[in-house]
């Protein structure tokens, strides 16, 4: 049995102050102090982060962090565009169930202001193919692809992508560690400028810095002890093609299909089971596929149904979404994004999410993609 | 009898006009268009340079023909606007077309008549039995300085020549060059934009060595104006090669056709050769075609060509071609240009 | 710059694909694009499949606004597709224009 017993999150925003290190030194104190944990008792440690490499010059992070937590056990990078932290998360899972009694340390961070939009923007479409690349085709494009492919293929238009930004905005209103804390309307969204047709500045998350920790253990005895845990059920990893066009369908992302089901199946509950879920809304066309590819809504239907906000906080739905604001509002350090997903789930769960508390919840479901779908993480967890 | 054997152009989508241009140095449009006699020239787009027009206008000459890539032996790359000062875009050009390993190639450089030295070079290499087939292109993204006359002139465009000795649609019967140092027109090594000598290069340099290079072929070949039933001359703006055309004895009839200066600009190597275009979408065959490219520096290269029966097959159309085509304005016309 | 030899292994493989007609299947235009992108902003990029059933993308080059559009047939051009460093070798790529 594995369970998560604290996690932590620094603010996810500008922080000029602050370098990547400062915010993994800040993220990993953090959640000692919440589970009382000395660095000692860490046995492992699983680090998720996209460009440190590519903008920092800064590889060999995990002998960093030995620097900073003192000591000297394992530690592993994972790197998968996005979906860097989820696959952390994963990581983490495996050690654990394959040696007993161990307490790991799991942390994403990001650090992306340093630098200009441009070589941001360069940066990330690493996460993108050679020829991706090479014909210009940002991060926002690619999304673009698949927003232009959807609205024409369902009969949608912009309108109804822009209701997700709305949604999450309100929510990063009710959370302190959110990016944005403004709320914003349909029309705010349409009036904003293009950043890649039908996409707008306010349909695509933002660039933040920020990290987030959270602690796994399989000691029994930890688990006992601790005021606050919940057990992981199922977290899956699915892959699969880099390239766009190489996808089967170009209206669904399949690694969140596949890691959906196999983690309901594993987890041995249902779709109408989750109350709460963090879903990845890099951009708000993705927060609409992957309503439907992770099975609560119909091909083809998400569209329409966001428009009744069904999944807005104090609305009265059987599921909320993304109550931290999503990436769009909370803001999307990359490599953090997959724990704080986590981490969110975790307090809705044990009831630490203050005003923007879900009620009766007992499963929660995170998701995390990397890339325009090359990697999909889906996590249940339960209370 | 060594000739042409089929032929390509490529001409970019956009124009701007002379008045455009006028209008924002305040000169009188109709004062510019009267002494130049452009009403518009051709702007290549910003992702476009020699290298890409070479390659659309080498790709429609090899379309015509159905040969073996191998016999092509001589691929030479002439231009103003080389993509590099050293490397050649030759074998570039060639590698994409298919065209590899064993041949020989280089770029050349003679102001506007880089192409036409080439292909007087290309005809021996064919004679002497080297290659069967030679591709010669002309092809530049022409530049002038703002506020300066080649701003209304200098123009972007291609055309593609395959030489061979069989089924030929222009044989070529004989050529004459004349060269001499003459500093009329001249770009220094890292310097973006050329510079010229004004009026001197019209009387001691263009006319001279024209009539030169034309006097010099007629007397070899016993040739006269009046056997020939077109005319085309390297054209710098609208007035020159009219000038030279009358001063030599050809009738304005003998010209008109190939005056594509007016409508498209100077493509500088690309310049003459274009005007060969809208003559071969009408020629017949036994028509004897003119033509006479100059290079400031200075020099002229001038030909006999004579249609054959083969031209009626690989003919290809021109002016509903270059007629589709998009206006653009100044600051767009800097942006393509790579000016701003 | 870019490394001069993968413009090389690149370019042996952008001769196999010019010349070529096919259909858009999804556009998208890029008005905030990478360093390398700059200058050409805002653009539209294309997703076309070729008629013998290859995908391939690409800036849409020389066309009107009518022509971004599922369906509209294309035809594959050799352009620059970045803007090289000064001293750097000339990337030369493929670009779509509308038949």
């Amino acid at each position: 049995m594995i369970n998560l017993i604290g996690y932590y999150t620094t603010q996810f925003g500008e922080l000029w102050d602050k370098s990547l290190f400062d915010l993994v030194e800040e993220a990993i104190n953090g959640v000692l102090k919440q589970t009382q944990l000395s660095n000692k008792q860490i046995d492992a440690v699983f680090f998720g982060n996209m460009l440190a490499g590519v903008l920092g010059n800064n590889l060999h992070s995990t002998s960093r962090i030995s620097e900073i937590l003192k000591v000297n056990i394992p530690i592993f990078r994972t790197e998968a565009a996005c979906a860097s932290g989820g696959a952390a998360f994963n990581l983490a899972k495996s050690y654990l169930e394959a040696n007993s009694n161990k307490n790991v340390l799991v942390i994403g961070a990001e650090k992306m202001t340093d630098y200009s939009p441009e070589e941001t923007i360069t940066g990330l479409s690493a996460a993108a193919s050679g020829e991706e690349q090479e014909a210009g085709l940002t991060f926002p494009g690619l999304y673009a692809m698949m927003a232009n492919f959807y609205l024409e293929k369902y009969h949608y238009t912009e309108e109804n992508l822009a209701y997700v930004s709305v949604k999450n905005h309100f929510h990063g209103s009710l959370n302190e560690k959110a990016h944005f804390r403004k709320k914003i309307s349909v029309e705010d969204v349409l009036k904003s400028a293009y950043v890649a047709h039908p996409l707008k500045v306010l349909d695509s998350s933002p660039i933040s810095d920020g990290a987030a920790a959270v602690i796994l253990t399989n000691n029994r005895d930890l688990i006992n002890k601790q005021k606050k845990s919940v057990s992981v059920l199922a977290s899956e990893v699915v892959t699969d093609t880099i390239s766009l066009k190489e996808r089967k369908n170009l209206d669904e992302i399949l690694a969140t299909k596949n890691a959906s089901n196999i983690a309901f199946e594993k987890a041995k509950i249902r779709r109408r089971d989750i109350s709460v879920a963090e879903v990845h809304d890099c951009f708000s066309i993705a927060e609409i596929l992957a309503m439907e590819d992770l099975g609560f809504w119909k091909k083809g239907e998400a569209g329409e149904k966001i428009k009744e906000l069904s999944t807005k906080f104090g609305n009265g739905g059987s599921l909320i979404v993304n109550t931290s604001g999503g990436l769009k509002a909370a803001g999307h350090p990359v490599g953090a994004t997959g724990i704080k997903q986590i981490g969110e789930v975790f307090l809705q769960l044990t009831g630490q999410a203050e005003n923007r508390q879900v009620k009766n919840v007992k499963y929660g479901l995170a998701h995390n993609v990397g890339g325009s779908g090359g990697t999909a993480v889906v996590t249940i967890l339960a209370i | 009898m060594v000739g042409i054997v089929s032929y390509g152009f490529y001409v970019p989508k956009y124009r701007i006009k002379t008045e455009e241009i006028a209008n924002v140095w305040g000169k009188n449009s109709d004062d510019v268009k009267k002494s130049l006699l452009i009403e518009e020239k051709a702007v290549a787009g910003i992702d476009e340079d020699s290298l890409t027009m070479a390659f659309e206008s080498a790709s429609s000459a090899l379309s015509s023909v159905n040969i073996d890539k191998s016999k092509i032996k001589v691929v030479l790359f002439g231009s103003e606007t080389h993509p590099y000062a050293v490397n050649p875009a030759s074998t570039i050009l060639a590698e994409f077309l298919g065209i590899e390993k064993n041949y020989l190639a280089y770029d050349t450089e003679f102001a506007c008549k880089a192409a036409t030295g080439a292909m007087i070079s290309a005809q021996g290499l064919i004679k002497s039995g080297y290659s069967d087939y030679a591709l010669i292109t002309g092809s530049d993204k022409g530049m002038g300085k703002t506020h300066d006359v080649l701003e209304y002139t200098a123009a972007s465009g291609s055309v593609s020549l395959l030489l061979g000795k069989n089924d030929l649609i222009l044989e070529l019967l004989d050529f004459e060059s004349f060269s001499s140092d003459t500093p009329d027109f001249w770009r220094r090594e890292g310097i973006r934009y050329p510079s010229h000598g004004g009026r001197f290069t019209g009387k001691p340099s263009y006319f001279y060595h024209i009539e030169g290079s034309a006097k010099s072929l007629f007397k070899k070949t016993g040739l006269k104006p009046a056997d020939f039933k077109y005319s085309i001359f390297h054209m710098p703006n609208g007035k020159f090669p009219i000038q030279v055309a009358k001063s030599l004895g050809f009738s304005p009839d003998q010209i008109k056709d190939s005056l594509t200066v007016n409508y498209l600009g100077n493509s500088y190597t690309a310049s003459a050769l274009m005007g060969l275009m809208p003559v071969l979408e009408k020629a017949k065959t036994g028509d004897l075609i003119f033509l006479c490219s100059y290079g400031s520096g200075a020099g002229s290269d001038s030909f006999a060509l004579r249609v054959t029966k083969n031209l009626q097959k690989r003919r290809k159309e021109f002016t509903k071609i270059v007629n589709d085509k998009k206006y653009i304005n100044y600051p767009t016309y800097l942006k393509y240009m790579e000016m701003i | 710059m870019i490394s001069p030899i993968k413009i090389w292994r690149r370019q042996k493989e952008i001769r196999k694909i010019l010349g070529k007609k096919g259909k858009i299947l999804v556009w998208t235009k890029i008005f905030t694009p990478g360093t390398d992108f700059k200058k050409y902003a805002p653009y539209p990029v294309v997703m076309v499949e070729l008629e013998n059933k290859e995908k391939i993308y690409g800036q849409l080059v020389d066309y009107e606004k009518e022509d971004l559009k599922t369906g509209r047939e294309v035809v594959s051009v050799l352009r620059k597709v970045r803007e090289p460093s000064i001293d750097g070798v000339i990337a030369y790529g493929v670009k779509f224009k509308p038949l």
